[in-house]
């Protein structure tokens, strides 16, 4: 495989992406949405008078934190211990969903796409082998995804250290390690993950929109781990992160050798 | 330059392409004739490496379509049902695209190849335009254009007049021509329309359901389904008298009347025709025009497509 080639396919991809709003649009609000109404929220909470009855709601949550950081805990006001656990526990599984919602957008558009607008089969008729095509359109979902999520992150970190600057005496919440290594680490994995099946997804069916639809079914294992810490069941601590991204690299492998052997340029075209 | 040795392709239970045998010299232009569903489109996406066969092989400027898919589709270029071309990207963007996918990599011989064939094909002004804006003749034009970017030994284009109006398509003929001269492309063009076949190509082979008719140049095609030639005068006026003449003259075999309009089958309309319009003006008649009938290579189309036996 000539990594070129599949750069190509990708720098090709990005262009038409760009010009198309109706790809674009979907997977640049949400973002926006995450990391800016998600401080506003928080400030407006740091704000109201809060109650123990407050800090109650995230009893469970609390109660399965490591010792120090219920040590730390303990010092803090009511409004502080809201704040505290609102951003770096509550929101944190969010900056998941952000690149796999970003990839099942243009996961979907890649082969689907291109069969809804009748380009597919000039570009099988090309030299490009199969796994140049296949990386190219995991390479335009993968790399655009992980932009949107980095600078989402980067601008809500921005935010909720400036509002909770003075709170919290000069402390900066953001970035710490869970974050980074949620962003850096897993994310990259996951989405690699849901792209791959994407991917494979949108070679075997007809349009995109069947492709999307079908895709979103991928967010549930995610929307699973935001719940899961939410209610306090599992905390996404660094050790838990770091069982995360070996378990989704390995499935990544997986997913890539399975989704070139299964390519079939025939049946990409035969859906027409 | 192409081969194909019993090339068949089934869908489930309907053979599309069968026992397809036929051979293409290098730098010929031949056309696939036939309605729709005959099998052209199977056929090119078999010989492009699109589809697999079922059946049979062939090979496409010396490689095999199943040994060597890459090395054919480095080899050919291909002109698809759809322009297939990006309509987002401009004119340029979609080329160069195209051109790196077909191994062009040095900047400079892109370029030039680009603004080459560009320039010939009167594209030149519009490559900074985006493809979605172009009408679909200038599509069709610049999917022929990216088809070639690589010099392909091999074109396969694909009903390249389909759904035009007479200028474009015309447009496009023109195109062909100048593109059969100047890159010496071995083209196989599939249409149904008998004026690209005529005008294009030098063999032509008709094909329905998936099987072969007949192969030849477009006149041993009318050749070999020419029935009795015949000679056809029209006249201002068709008397009782002329068509008694006619009648009683040994060499004209039947007459047609269709108003003033008379379709004579003869033998031989070099020997006849002197004899019948001597007898015509002998009774008077006016003559408009005389003409020597041939079939058409739509008359022969026809014939073989509607199953009738070929003489």
């Amino acid at each position: 495989m000539n990594m070129d080639n599949a750069w190509l396919v990708f720098k090709k991809d990005w262009l038409e992406i760009k010009r198309n709003w109706q790809v674009l649009l979907p997977i640049i609000i949400l973002p926006l949405i995450f990391s800016i109404v998600f401080p506003v929220i928080i400030m407006v909470s740091a704000n109201a008078p809060m109650q123990e009855t407050g800090t109650q709601d995230f009893q469970s949550l609390i109660l399965n934190l490591p010792s120090d950081v219920q040590t730390q805990i303990a010092q803090m006001t009511p409004s502080q211990i809201g704040v505290y656990i609102m951003v770096l526990y509550f929101f944190a599984p969010f900056f998941l969903i952000i690149p796999i919602m970003a990839s099942s957008v243009l996961g979907s558009d890649s082969f689907a796409g291109e069969r809804e607008r009748k380009t597919i089969e000039a570009l099988l008729a090309t030299p490009l082998s199969d796994s140049e095509l296949f990386i190219g359109k995991i390479l335009v979902s993968f790399i655009p995804s992980m932009i949107i999520t980095v600078v989402s992150f980067s601008i809500f970190a921005a935010v909720v250290d400036i509002i909770t600057f003075g709170m919290f005496n000069g402390m900066l919440l953001l970035p710490n390690v869970s974050y980074l290594v949620m962003v850096f680490g897993v994310a990259p994995v996951i989405t690699l993950c849901s792209i791959g099946l994407t991917v494979i997804i949108s070679s075997k069916v007809k349009g995109f929109k069947e492709a999307q639809q079908i895709s979103v079914v991928l967010l549930l294992p995610v929307l699973g781990l935001v719940f899961a810490q939410i209610s306090g069941l599992l905390i996404l601590g660094p050790l838990v992160l770091v069982g995360l991204i070996s378990i989704f690299a390995v499935a990544d492998i997986i997913i890539f050798y399975a989704g070139i052997k299964i390519f079939q340029r025939e049946e990409i075209l035969s859906k027409q | 330059m192409i081969d194909t040795e019993n090339l068949t392709r089934k869908f489930d239970n309907l053979i599309a392409v069968e026992n397809l045998n036929l051979h293409i010299e290098k730098g010929e232009v031949f056309g696939f004739l036939g309605p729709n569903g005959a099998g052209k489109t199977t056929t090119i996406r078999m010989l492009a490496c699109l589809i697999t066969p079922t059946k049979g092989s062939a090979m496409v400027a010396g490689y095999n379509i199943i040994k060597d898919p890459l090395k054919v589709r480095q080899s050919a270029g291909i002109l698809t049902e759809n322009p297939s071309l990006y309509e987002r990207l401009t004119a340029y963007e979609n080329m160069d695209f195209f051109a790196q996918a077909y191994g062009i990599n040095s900047i400079t011989v892109r370029q030039s190849r680009i603004q080459e064939l560009l320039e010939f094909f009167h594209l030149w002004e519009r490559r900074n335009d985006r493809v979605g804006g172009f009408s679909k003749g200038m599509k069709q034009k610049l999917a022929i254009v990216r088809a070639i970017v690589h010099k392909p030994p091999v074109l396969f284009l694909d009903e390249p007049t389909a759904g035009l109006d007479p200028e474009s398509a015309k447009e496009i003929r023109d195109m062909i021509t100048k593109l059969s001269q100047h890159e010496k492309s071995t083209i196989l063009l599939s249409t149904h329309h008998l004026e690209d076949a005529e005008k294009l190509c030098r063999r032509v082979l008709i094909m329905d359901k998936g099987r072969c008719l007949l192969v030849g140049t477009p006149d041993e095609l009318r050749k070999k389904i020419s029935t009795t030639p015949a000679i056809e005068v029209v006249l201002t006026k068709v008397t009782p008298e002329i068509l008694a003449a006619i009648e009683t003259n040994k060499k004209a075999l039947e007459i047609n009347q269709q108003g003033t309009r008379l379709l004579i089958n003869v033998e031989d309309t070099h020997v006849a025709t002197p004899e019948i319009v001597r007898e015509i003006v002998e009774k008077k008649g006016q003559i408009l025009s005389v003409n020597a009938v041939r079939p058409s290579l739509e008359d022969a189309y026809l014939k073989l497509v509607k199953g009738e036996e070929i003489s």
